[in-house]
């Protein structure tokens, strides 16, 4: 007893907290904490940060495959007596949905006509990409989720991602096989916005809690509890119209958003490489403008041009 | 007939001391919230390295400790160090000690985990304070904290029980 005792205390005894490795490992962390902050993160850190979760996104994808197996247990139990009910009201919005259907299938043809009128090239719907959640950690610092899916099925930064019911938020952190996406709840998340029915701008600005202020609406802004709120594509990066969710006015006179993604747990989503549509004025004015640059003359060409005199000599005249 | 058992023995704590480390890692990362009815979460890693500092502390050095902060760090998308940082501090302050290691009664045990967290989470908040330049908010925190002070016992109880059907007295450092 006695010997064994001592041999395990022997061996523990080397590997005991050492001070000097506890010291410099706080230090270590303190110095990760003052560089590492998310507004001024580096490309470095940033960097090593996608490649981490290239590597841990396959063993997450593993562990969400059995809680993905799991996930509809719950309600399949507790609403097994409301299914009639809620069987004839899938029917009902059946039917208004195709409604809502053919109004797009007439709009989609209508926007066609116009793109090609005007020579627009824009990102077909088409071409979301889909992806899993493949973490959903839950912390008071970031509201983030990692997806399955990276660079190599062409997601970048700052793509929006959205779900079945609105806008989720951007990506960030593009890895070759993952990606981290910006929830709109985050402390870091900043996304313009306008009311859809008046068009009042404002910025929609997450603070870790479940509805994100809006700011910057004005001194007296249209809005009213229960609008609609969408995306206003006013900073280019994000397209014009995303559903996004509905007002809610706070005690102290402010106005927050309820989300439309938060209906249910965000485990699909798409990535939407989304590209802004070039103005075709200002692309054919920047290539008129370019056109007559080059085919004015260089300015001491101008300069004799203005005294009178003919281009040629005064190019014979510079050169000599 | 004990020896080669004897040997084995820690190779199997260690193999697995790993996997419930990496288990607790991912459970905290993972999509749980699908699953209706789990809204909260403990502080799986935490626990963990509790536990493990208490069982066989030569299997939690300080680097092991760094490591699986910086890990959550990274998994969780928060600024790394803040749990890195916190982990260190709190386990080893409240650590346990001595000759007799980590008692064999569960409530000094979870005494102790309670201050270990509570330290953890009040460094994690003024790390995440520093790192984000605003307040973070304090509810998921308190969740968290509610959550692993209810969860603990549990896995203390087991640990306990465990380590009342060794053979050796001596356990801890």
């Amino acid at each position: 007893m006695a010997s064994r005792r001592t041999a395990r205390h022997d061996a523990e005894h080397g590997v005991r907290f050492s001070r000097t490795i506890f010291i410099m490992l706080i230090v270590v962390s303190s110095a990760l904490i003052m560089f590492d902050r998310p507004a001024s993160r580096s490309v470095a850190f940033a960097g090593f940060r996608a490649s981490f979760t290239d590597i841990a996104a396959p063993l997450l994808e593993l562990a969400a495959q059995p809680i993905r197996a799991v996930k509809g247990i719950g309600p399949y139990f507790r609403m097994q007596g409301d299914l009639a009910a809620e069987n004839a009201e899938l029917r009902q919005q059946l039917i208004e949905a195709r409604y809502w259907e053919d109004l797009a299938y007439r709009q989609r043809d209508r926007i066609e006509v116009y793109e090609s009128a005007l020579n627009v090239q824009t990102q077909a719907t088409q071409d979301r990409i889909g992806a899993w959640t493949v973490a959903d950690p839950r912390g008071p610092f970031v509201h983030a989720r990692l997806i399955g899916r990276g660079r190599n099925a062409g997601i970048a930064d700052g793509y929006p991602v959205i779900n079945l019911y609105g806008l989720v938020g951007r990506v960030y952190e593009t890895g070759e096989r993952s990606a981290r996406v910006l929830l709109l709840t985050d402390l870091n998340s900043n996304i313009p916005v306008m009311v859809d029915r008046s068009n009042s701008r404002a910025i929609l600005t997450g603070d870790n809690s479940e509805y994100p202020r809006l700011q910057y609406l004005g001194r007296n802004p249209d809005i009213e509890a229960g609008d609609r709120i969408v995306s206003s594509g006013d900073d280019g990066v994000l397209p014009r119209g995303l559903p996004v969710g509905v007002a809610v006015p706070t005690r102290d006179g402010g106005w927050r958003v309820e989300l439309y993604s938060d209906q249910a747990p965000i485990d699909f989503v798409w990535v939407w490489p989304y590209v802004p549509a070039v103005i075709p004025q200002r692309e054919e004015a920047e290539t008129a403008s370019a056109e007559v640059e080059t085919d004015l003359p260089a300015p001491a060409e101008t300069a004799s041009v203005e005294a009178g005199d003919t281009a040629q000599p005064a190019t014979e005249e510079g050169g000599q | 007939m004990r020896k080669p058992k004897e040997r084995s023995a820690p190779y199997w704590s260690a193999l697995g001391c790993v996997l419930s480390v990496v288990a607790a890692l991912l459970f905290q990362a993972a999509p749980t919230r699908l699953i209706e009815g789990i809204t909260i979460m403990p502080t799986w890693p935490l626990m963990v390295i509790f536990l493990w500092s208490g069982l066989r502390p030569y299997f939690m050095p300080p680097i092991a400790v760094f490591a699986i902060g910086i890990t959550q760090d990274l998994l969780t998308g928060a600024p790394m160090g803040i749990w890195a940082l916190s982990y260190l501090v709190s386990i080893s302050v409240f650590r346990f000690r001595g000759e007799d290691g980590m008692p064999r009664d569960l409530p000094p045990i979870v005494l102790r985990f309670g201050g270990t967290l509570l330290l953890a989470q009040a460094i994690a908040f003024s790390a995440g304070f520093f790192a984000l330049g605003e307040m973070p908010h304090l509810q998921p925190l308190i969740i968290e904290t509610i959550a692993s002070i209810l969860m603990f016992p549990m896995l203390a109880f087991l640990a306990v029980r465990r380590r009342r059907g060794s053979r050796s007295g001596f356990i801890g450092g």
